[in-house]
């Protein structure tokens, strides 16, 4: 059912009736009071965007029912239905494009989100990580570098420290200490 | 009234008589409808019209064409014609082009009481108001407040007083749907047009008179069968009917009670007129609608009328055809400009 077809045909049933049914579009236009096909609107959500769809209802008598009751009036009620059918496809193809209007901008939306997100927010989280990561090297090269550098000290005075050592030892001024652990006959003391 | 019209009949209207069928002459034949068919552009219809009667009725109009400029230039053509025969008559005559006008006028009062009715401006009214139906008084509608208080200020003045008065009799002017006062007002006038053919007498009642009683008929059929699925109640349906045609008393009745298609054709059966216009009509879409069949019998009454002559019938026969011919027109215009030409042939032949 193409709009296109469907209009065209409507027009034409237009010229239909008034061939039979002469002019009756004053009539038509003067009679006007309310709406007989009212829209109602309803949420629809589609992958988490709510979207608008409309749904058309009829909505009180027809007030042209008497329209061409002595002229035409087969036409006129063909040419009622046809246009009938023509709002309805009117209002299917308003919801379908309103909703394709708010998808399209719920996607500009997203989009740019997107966008963002990977040209500026992450390689600024990078960029601090690889800071981080930087300084935690350095911090840790340096900690190394000072324990290197107190251990070489360490030998370097103990190496000092052996050689005054032996200096006195084999100048006799040093005694050894009693060896807890050499194994010393030691005379049972018994009482005497 | 007058026996032997072709003894009195040209000394008061064979200018006009003649002039009418100089007018007739010009119609529209079934070369020029051909010729017509085959246009693919509005331009291309301009110029075919060009070459019959209606000559460069279309030479002062700007681009682009449309139908309505068509219709609308048509009808004044028209319209200049008709007063030109309304304003050189002579009694009885002149009531006779009253009579016909009075239809036109309907509608225009129809059109007029509505807008009052719903504060709108009489100007843009007025122009949609058929010119054929002008009457004197059209300006001063808006000063009604109630219809009863415009019937008795403005329309009392007017040849319609008299239709209103019959409807009107019940008291019921204000709550009535303008449609249903539209066809009681329509059937009273026709009532009147007949009573008033008849009385004339002569060639004139032999021409008018079945004419009449068609176009009664016709109104009751075609009534009855767009009130199916209406709210219309059958004892409502029945005060449309005119009275002045062959189907009445008996007919009308029998329709008024009708339900369907199929009942209304078994009354038409009953009259040796109607039971082969029914027969001829086609079921749902391609064939002819009961309309279309309708208007081709109207069509084929108003093309006889010219083979009598002293008769005031060629005057209403010769409007009637144009009229028609100018709805050909806008048909065949309409489906060359939507550019959908299955059925561009359904126009009405007429000569």
């Amino acid at each position: 059912m193409l709009m296109g077809e469907v209009m065209r045909e409507a027009a034409f049933s237009l010229a239909e009736a008034k061939f039979t049914a002469g002019d009756f579009s004053t009539t038509v236009i003067q009679n006007v009071n309310k709406a007989q096909v009212k829209i109602r609107a309803k949420k629809d959500n589609v992958a988490g965007v709510t979207l608008p769809v409309f749904e058309h209802y009829q909505e009180g008598t027809d007030s042209y029912e008497l329209t061409g009751l002595a002229r035409g009036g087969e036409q006129l009620a063909k040419l009622k239905r046809n246009y009938a059918k023509a709002v309805e496809l009117l209002v299917e193809l308003a919801s379908l494009q309103t909703s394709f209007v708010t998808l399209d901008e719920a996607i500009k939306i997203t989009n740019r989100r997107v966008n963002a997100i990977e040209h500026v927010i992450i390689p600024r989280i990078e960029r601090t990580l690889a800071y981080i990561i930087t300084e935690l090297d350095e911090r840790e090269r340096e900690e190394f570098y000072r324990l290197k550098k107190i251990q070489e000290k360490k030998k370097i005075l103990k190496e000092k420290c052996e050689k005054d050592l032996e200096q006195r030892r084999a100048a006799g001024e040093v005694m050894e200490p009693a060896n807890l652990l050499a194994e010393e006959k030691d005379e049972d003391l018994l009482f005497e | 009234m007058l026996e032997g019209a072709e003894l009195y009949f040209n000394v008061d209207h064979g200018y006009l008589e003649g002039l009418v069928r100089g007018c007739k002459a010009g119609l529209l034949t079934e070369r020029d409808y051909v010729n017509l068919v085959q246009c693919e552009t509005l331009e291309d219809l301009k110029i075919h019209l060009q070459t019959t009667d209606y000559g460069n009725f279309l030479a002062n109009q700007t681009n682009p064409l449309t139908v309505s400029k068509i219709d609308t230039e048509m009808r004044k053509k028209l319209c200049s014609e008709f007063e030109y025969f309304r304003n050189h008559s002579l009694e009885p005559l002149s009531t006779f082009f009253t009579y016909m006008t009075c239809s036109y006028m309907i509608d225009n009062v129809i059109l007029l009481m509505n807008g009052a009715l719903q504060k709108k401006s009489v100007k843009e009214i007025l122009v949609k108001c058929h010119p054929l139906g002008r009457f004197t008084e059209m300006e001063a509608v808006n000063i009604a407040e109630t219809p009863s208080d415009l019937f008795n200020a403005v329309l009392i003045e007017t040849p319609l007083a008299p239709f209103f008065q019959d409807c009107m009799s019940e008291n019921i002017l204000d709550e009535l749907n303008i449609e249903l006062l539209r066809n009681k007002l329509y059937k009273s006038y026709l009532e009147a047009f007949y009573k008033f053919c008849k009385n004339h007498g002569d060639v004139t009642a032999e021409i008018m008179c079945p004419i009449l009683e068609f176009e009664a008929d016709r109104r009751a059929f075609i009534i009855t069968l767009n009130s199916f699925g209406t709210e219309l109640s059958k004892e409502d349906r029945e005060t449309l009917f005119p009275t002045c045609g062959k189907l009445h008393p008996e007919g009308l009745r029998l329709l008024a009670q009708a339900e369907d298609f199929e009942q209304m054709k078994r009354v038409a059966e009953h009259y040796g007129v109607y039971k082969p216009l029914f027969e001829a009509v086609g079921d749902g879409s391609g064939g002819k609608t009961l309309e279309d069949v309708f208007y081709e019998h109207e069509v084929q009454m108003n093309v006889l009328a010219f083979n009598r002559q002293f008769h005031y019938g060629v005057f209403y026969a010769y409007t009637k055809l144009k009229e028609q011919e100018m709805r050909n027109i806008v048909w065949i215009a309409e489906c060359i400009s939507q550019r959908h030409r299955t059925k561009i042939n359904n126009y009405i032949p007429i000569l």
